[in-house]
């Protein structure tokens, strides 16, 4: 059984056809590219998995149990967590409370109207190690929101490891980032996946980067799939290369 | 140092609304202005609870603290003489009345859950107009009057000493207010001030942001009818005017003139709005102007309010 | 009984109608700026002065004409001044400055007119019954139909056929695009601004014959025009129409069977609707972020 199975999804606006009968698996520790052109219904996909938008037709399974009507947050609580095209944060707080509010969600805790001197400390515990390993132990105590782009990248993709995520989506995560950002993100990536043995299913443009990192790549073109293999497959399929590959070099 | 950083703030508010009785006299007052604002400041800061901290504008607090008083009143004029009674009573029946009300709207956002919560608001001001026999209706809820505590051992006359009764509404003030610190500092609190900063994060890390609003938008509308009930206390006095939503928008005001980002903000819009209202209303016929041209100026020149000013913290 | 009733269902229908025309004014500036004009009673109760003012000079004619017309005057002034202002800012700042307006407004309109309520003239053939067994079938209750109905046609035609009405439009869909495209946004919030302000003035010159005139004329109809929004749902014109002449009616058959909650019997019209159907019976979208 794969960790993700999506059969068939669908999902349509009006008469534009997003997502076309999509079928994908993901494996446990595997991590996976989603590239395709503009406008191929790569981010449409991703909001149908975490449960942003509600599919018109097909299903999601996680592990076998079907969530294809499940509300986002309680595909959170099942373990798939995402990062967003344009970086999403919480701005006007400091980055240990932008970690600390998914850690303590995470724990169950997000009701709770005071903390045990204990468990504050093991708390504050995660979060310290959440902060070390994102790099971002220096700047715990300034608002997220001053934070360069490349930090404020790497707050999310903490944020979203705070959850302890099964699979983690993160949509275009070097979009807008120089080259240093860049690399420091994909060793970012990276050691997430070796380190946790974690899911991850990415969105990139950046070829470089998707080559560099994925284990396999599914192509979409106009919101349907148009390959799926490893890297050195997908770099020689005619097909790619006539849709996307050429017509974007 | 730090401490004092942290704690200097509340302990200097304590200090001076402990000791209002003794200056604010001296500078033109009286203690019944002061227990005025006491209470006033609790309903807007309720209501900054909800606007500040949760980032969801209610425009219809009124609804809940006409919902303390009248449920206090009554209690006191039909069921039994008893101040902590009434206060209960009236609590219950806002906080029961907003998690009805709450359930309905908390699916809307923004500008849609702000003209529903003032629309809200309007029925119960029809219903305490017109049923006359139970409410007394445009006249108001009188023959009743606050009654003073029996502690045991002791009384404390809350009816007829104005310091008494001051210091009584300071106590429910304080008891609040540190209930409120307490739930902002909470996980629970964290997860309000991630709803505020970015809905969809807050979402997307496992928030069921809509259930939170509910219990955020509850919790605000029982601090808003526990000032009710003391409103109600206050002149021994209620009427359909306290479900207006002239009195909504006035609390609003109140917390954007003292700062809604700022715990303490909606203390200092609720005295400066008080003390210039008293002073106003004597002096003018049109106060109605004057108040109008006060919110004007405060949205175009001072959005931020005053603790806005002076915390250099930035906000959009 | 017959008569009872069809006296309140029409009587529904006419101030239902006022709802709607004052509601669709609101939602107009609502949709295209984001801003909930408390002022709008304001507005509302100025038309209804202003034509007062006029008739002597100008006749009855010409005061339907001229008050709303000066009235959407003031609204495009005050829109550059004070309403241009809170663009793009939170919901909360438009909230609270045309509560303020709305303050101001009312006090003003004491201050020159006096609180105690006017009588308004309505021409001798107009006030006459046109029929004996259905006496409260008024020239002047027909009239404000037919002009109410034409107001209404009038407004769709501007929007669907004119450019300034397509821009307005565009403009509510997808504000950005629409800049893009060269289009003044600036004008265009400010002309829309001042069509939903006239729509207000024509209510308030028609509300002043058949309600009387009084400085919290427009505090009456405000709420219930918030309710024909939502019922209608939020951001569908046809919709707001629709909510206004519902509620209106509601209200009016409520007046027959259960007195004491004709104000009451809207707002629990808009709760049915919340629980039901949270978007309003024409709203696509309840979901605003």
């Amino acid at each position: 059984m794969s960790l993700l199975e999506v059969r068939n999804l669908s999902r349509q606006f009006g008469s534009l056809i997003a997502v076309n009968d999509v079928s994908f698996a993901v494996e446990a520790g595997e991590l996976r590219a989603v590239i395709g052109p503009n406008g191929a219904g790569k981010t449409t996909f991703f909001n149908l998995i975490s449960g942003m938008l509600a599919p018109s037709s097909g299903s999601i399974r996680l592990d076998g149990t079907d969530i294809t009507r499940l509300p986002a947050h309680r595909r959170v609580a099942m373990g798939i967590a995402r990062t967003f095209q344009v970086t999403e944060i919480f701005p006007e707080l400091s980055v240990r409370e932008n970690l600390l509010i998914p850690v303590e969600t995470e724990a169950g805790l997000r009701l709770r109207p005071f903390l045990s001197r204990a468990r504050a400390h093991e708390i504050a515990t995660r979060v310290d190690a959440l902060l070390a390993m994102g790099g971002l132990a220096a700047m715990a105590e300034r608002l997220a929101g001053e934070l360069s782009h490349g930090d404020q990248r790497a707050t999310e993709i903490m944020m979203a490891l705070a959850l302890k995520p099964r699979l983690l989506l993160l949509d275009e995560p070097t979009a807008g980032m120089g080259e240093q950002e860049t690399r420091d993100v994909v060793r970012l990536i990276r050691r997430l996946h070796e380190q946790e043995r974690l899911a991850i299913v990415l969105i990139e443009h950046d070829m470089r980067v998707v080559f560099h990192l994925a284990d396999r790549i599914m192509v979409l073109a106009e919101g349907a799939v148009l390959a799926e293999g490893t890297p050195q497959a997908i770099a020689a399929d005619e097909r790619v290369q006539a849709a996307y590959l050429g017509g974007a070099a | 140092m730090k401490a004092l950083e942290k704690y200097g703030p509340s302990i200097a508010v304590w200090i001076v609304l402990a000791t209002v009785p003794l200056w604010f006299p001296l500078i033109g007052g009286y203690t019944a202005l002061g227990t005025r604002v006491l209470v006033m400041a609790l309903a807007a800061m309720a209501v900054n609870f909800l606007l500040g901290f949760t980032g969801v504008l209610s425009f219809g607090h009124a609804a809940y603290l006409g919902l303390g008083a009248y449920g206090a009143g009554m209690t006191i004029k039909y069921l039994l003489p008893s101040t902590p009674l009434g206060l209960l009573v009236g609590v219950l029946t806002g906080t029961v009345g907003a998690m009805i009300i709450g359930a309905m709207i908390v699916r809307l956002r923004g500008v849609y859950f702000a003209m529903v919560t003032i629309a809200f608001g309007q029925v119960f001001y029809f219903i305490a107009f017109r049923w006359v026999s139970l409410t007394g209706g445009d006249d108001g809820l009188t023959g009743w009057k606050r009654v003073p505590l029996d502690l045991g051992f002791t009384q404390i006359d809350i009816l007829g000493n104005d310091r008494a009764f001051y210091y009584f509404v300071l106590v429910c003030l304080a008891a609040s207010a540190g209930i409120m610190a307490l739930l902002l500092r909470s996980p629970f609190g964290r997860t309000l001030l991630a709803i505020r900063e970015n809905e969809r994060r807050a979402r997307f890390l496992g928030i069921p942001v809509d259930q939170h609003i509910w219990l955020s938008f509850v919790i605000s509308a029982a601090f808003a009818s526990l000032a009710g009930t003391l409103y109600a206390y206050l002149d021994n006095f209620v009427d359909p005017r306290a479900f207006y939503w002239q009195q909504s928008g006035e609390f609003v005001i109140m917390a954007v003139l003292g700062g809604m980002r700022s715990f303490w903000g909606p203390l200092i819009g609720a005295a400066i709005f008080e003390v210039l209202q008293d002073k106003a209303s004597t002096y003018t016929d049109n106060w109605m102007s004057i108040l109008g041209l006060f919110f004007v100026l405060v949205v175009v020149f001072f959005p931020r309010g005053v603790l806005g000013v002076l915390n250099r913290k930035p906000t959009r | 009984m017959t008569q009872v009733i069809l006296f309140n269902l029409l009587n529904g229908l006419i101030v239902g109608a006022f709802y709607a025309l004052m509601a669709l004014g609101l939602s107009l500036i609502l949709n295209l700026s984001g801003v909930i004009n408390f002022a709008h009673g304001g507005f509302l109760a100025l038309g209804a002065y202003l034509a007062y003012s006029l008739m002597p000079y100008i006749g009855f004619w010409g005061a339907l004409v001229a008050a709303p017309v000066l009235t959407a005057l003031l609204g495009l002034a005050v829109e550059r001044v004070l309403i241009r202002r809170l663009y793009g800012r939170d919901p909360l700042y438009g909230l609270l400055l045309t509560f303020g307006l709305a303050f101001i407004f009312q006090d003003g309109l004491r201050f020159v007119w006096g609180a105690s309520s006017v009588p308004y003239q309505i021409p001798e053939w107009l006030a006459s019954p046109l029929s004996l067994e259905y006496f409260f079938l008024t020239g002047y209750r027909v009239f404000m139909m037919i002009v109410v109905a034409v107001a209404v046609a009038g407004l769709f035609l501007v929007l669907g056929y004119t450019r300034l009405g397509m821009r307005i439009r565009a403009g509510t869909l997808d504000l950005d695009t629409v800049s893009v495209l060269g289009v003044n946004v600036r004008v265009l919030r400010n002309l829309n601004f001042g069509l939903g302000i006239f729509l207000a003035g024509l209510a308030g010159v028609l509300a002043a014959g058949m309600l009387g005139l009084s400085p919290t004329i427009g505090d009456q109809l405000i709420m219930p025009s918030f309710v024909a929004i939502i019922v209608g749902g939020l951001g569908s014109l046809p919709g707001t129409l629709a909510g206004g002449l519902l509620i209106g009616v509601a209200a009016g058959m409520t007046t027959v069977f259960f007195p004491a909650a004709t104000e009451a019997v809207i707002y629990v019209m808009m709760a049915l609707v919340l629980m039901v159907r949270p978007s309003g019976l024409f709203g696509d979208e309840g979901r605003r972020q």
